[in-house]
């Protein structure tokens, strides 16, 4: 029964799909599109198979290079920015003094549009690897900042006072209740990061680059080759898909009790366990 | 119905003084006198009861006595040491049931075995039963989120019994919960307290639930906090629900009610 509403929804999302990009390619095939603005669908479809399974050549390398160096550079910058985010949320939630001074900053920094300081980048990190991951790191540490902070700061009096009444130290509190109990937060603001250290690397690679599906972006513009544009922000569709999926899938598994499935898909595997230990 | 009521000898059968409070005074900030000179001594395996309306101090009489907060004046002591730091031979719960979400019934139980030392067959053995013993077999492998807020109530119920302290602090235990829930984990109650001997403080707001549970019911007043009245309970153990309707049982609750009247 499950899986049958799987197939059902599953199809009629695919032919609703099917269907805007027929209207589409219609439309431009009648004439109505200026192709110089919006290309038609099989043009993408003819330039995405070119990239991807005749291995087309741009700026050095395939799509494959382009779409790998972006993911490390993004995934690089992502690791900086939640050590950085997580590593100063602790701080700040155990150091009040240290909390009052540096909020203040942080709001000011998180209001300040990171992309913008882009040139500032370059003229210290250079025109290569670097740059990327630094304007990734710059603009995805917050969302993990403020997220923990939120997180570890949750009022739990009862919860102090019943760990203090069996004789729990502040290291156990703080592992087996404030960490967990913080850990909701925790992922949002990594699944926040996420998106937003791939913005700052595709952003970081217009600026200057020789790899990244962000430079693929810009040189097919620039050259108005317009199928060639469109078949970049596919890629980069697809990869936003695929880092946010991973971190959507590690969400559900981790913090696997914020939803009745989770939970008795746990319950019930602790069970079994217990059962074969037997 | 009165025939169940059957009265004992006088608290004969507890054993020598466990806590010990003499002029204990405790003012929040400067100026909020939360408990007035309250002198009370309670002896091995006795079943307490604090009543009286909210902000009388209840809480906070039972929060001296974990150790959770400082008097302001006063003695207090539990087996006969200076109260200072909470210790592990008191347990409490409280209100709210504070599971940990993240950990099955069982585990949470095991809590208190964890903070202590690594976990051993014996603890998971003696969660178990302490699990059975508040009726949650079957239960062990359920998450809180699971079960209902009477459920939840009995988890940390075991989770007290699991630390093994024997003396058992309970602030409003099942005060949000329905009356009929209530009604039975009182019965419930009475029935494991009975077993395990344990010295209990038991607060409520509820003067039928106080007297039921209770051999002596410590009654109190505000504005400031204070222990108006010592009332004895003198109803044979295990207690049966009808003795709510007998003679006896109602003329404590007059007795509790007047007291209380008159502030
Ligand atoms: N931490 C605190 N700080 C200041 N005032 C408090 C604190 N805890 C309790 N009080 C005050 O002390 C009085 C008694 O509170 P409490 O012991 O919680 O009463 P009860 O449990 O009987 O309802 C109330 O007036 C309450 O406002
Ligand atoms: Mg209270």
């Amino acid at each position: 029964m499950k899986t049958m509403n799987f197939v059902i929804s599953f199809l009629k999302y695919s032919l609703s799909f099917v269907i805007v990009l027929g209207l589409w390619e219609a439309y431009a095939r009648y004439g109505g599109l200026n192709e110089l603005f919006l290309p038609r669908p099989s043009k993408i479809g003819d330039k995405l198979y070119n990239l991807f399974f005749k291995f087309e050549i741009i700026e050095q390398g395939t799509i494959y290079w382009h779409f790998f160096a972006t993911l490390a550079q993004m995934s690089i910058g992502f690791c900086y920015g939640i050590i950085i985010g997580n590593t100063l949320a602790i701080i700040a939630a155990f150091n009040e003094t240290f909390r009052r001074y540096i909020a203040p900053y942080a709001v000011v920094f998180n209001v300040t549009p990171g992309i913008a300081v882009l040139p500032l980048i370059i003229a210290w990190f250079g025109f290569g690897w670097e740059s990327k991951i630094a304007l990734a790191t710059l603009v995805c540490f917050f969302p993990p900042f403020i997220n923990t902070l939120t997180g570890l700061l949750k009022k739990n009096d009862e919860a102090i006072e019943l760990f203090q009444t069996i004789g729990a130290t502040h290291s156990q509190y703080f592992w087996k209740q404030q960490l967990p109990n913080a850990l909701p937060e925790i992922f949002a603001g990594l699944k926040l990061a996420i998106t937003t250290a791939l913005l700052g690397t595709i952003v970081a690679q217009f600026g200057s680059a020789t790899e990244g599906v962000g430079i693929l972006m810009q040189r097919f513009a620039f050259r108005l080759d317009m199928a060639g544009s469109f078949a970049s922000l596919v890629t980069m569709a697809i990869m936003g898909l695929l880092v946010f999926t991973i971190a959507e899938v590690l969400d559900r598994r981790i913090v696997f009790w914020r939803d009745t499935k989770g939970l008795e898909r746990v319950s019930r595997k602790k069970q079994r366990k217990l059962s074969s230990n037997d | 119905m009165a025939a169940t009521a059957k009265k004992k000898v006088k608290n004969s059968s507890f054993g020598q003084t466990v806590i010990d409070g003499k002029n204990v005074t405790k003012i929040f900030g400067e100026t909020v006198t939360a408990l007035e000179g309250a002198d009370f001594n309670i002896r091995a395996g006795e079943f307490i009861s604090l009543v009286g309306p909210s902000g009388c101090g209840k809480s906070t009489l039972l929060r001296l006595v974990a150790g959770l907060i400082e008097k302001t004046s006063g003695d207090l002591t539990v087996n006969n040491e200076v109260v200072t730091k909470p210790r592990t031979d008191i347990g409490m719960m409280f209100q709210k049931a504070v599971l940990l979400d993240w950990r099955t019934a069982i585990e949470n139980v095991l809590l208190p075995s964890e903070i202590q030392h690594r976990i051993t067959q014996d603890d998971k053995n003696k969660a178990m039963a302490s699990l059975d013993l508040v009726g949650l077999k079957g239960f062990e492998f359920h998450f809180p989120k699971q079960l209902s807020g009477g459920m939840q109530q009995r988890v940390a119920l075991a989770r007290l019994i699991q630390t093994g302290a024997n003396i058992m602090l309970m602030d409003e235990p099942f005060g949000a919960l329905d009356e009929f829930t209530r009604e039975r984990l009182n019965i419930e109650l009475e029935r494991i307290v009975g077993e395990l001997k344990a010295t209990t403080l038991f607060v409520t707001h509820n003067i039928q639930e106080a007297i039921f549970l209770a051999d002596r019911v410590l009654v109190m007043t505000p504005r400031p906090g204070r222990i108006a009245k010592i009332i004895d309970v003198d109803f044979d153990r295990p207690r049966d629900i009808s003795i709510q309707t007998s003679r006896d049982f109602n003329i404590i609750v007059e007795e509790v009610r007047d007291t209380l009247g008159g502030h």
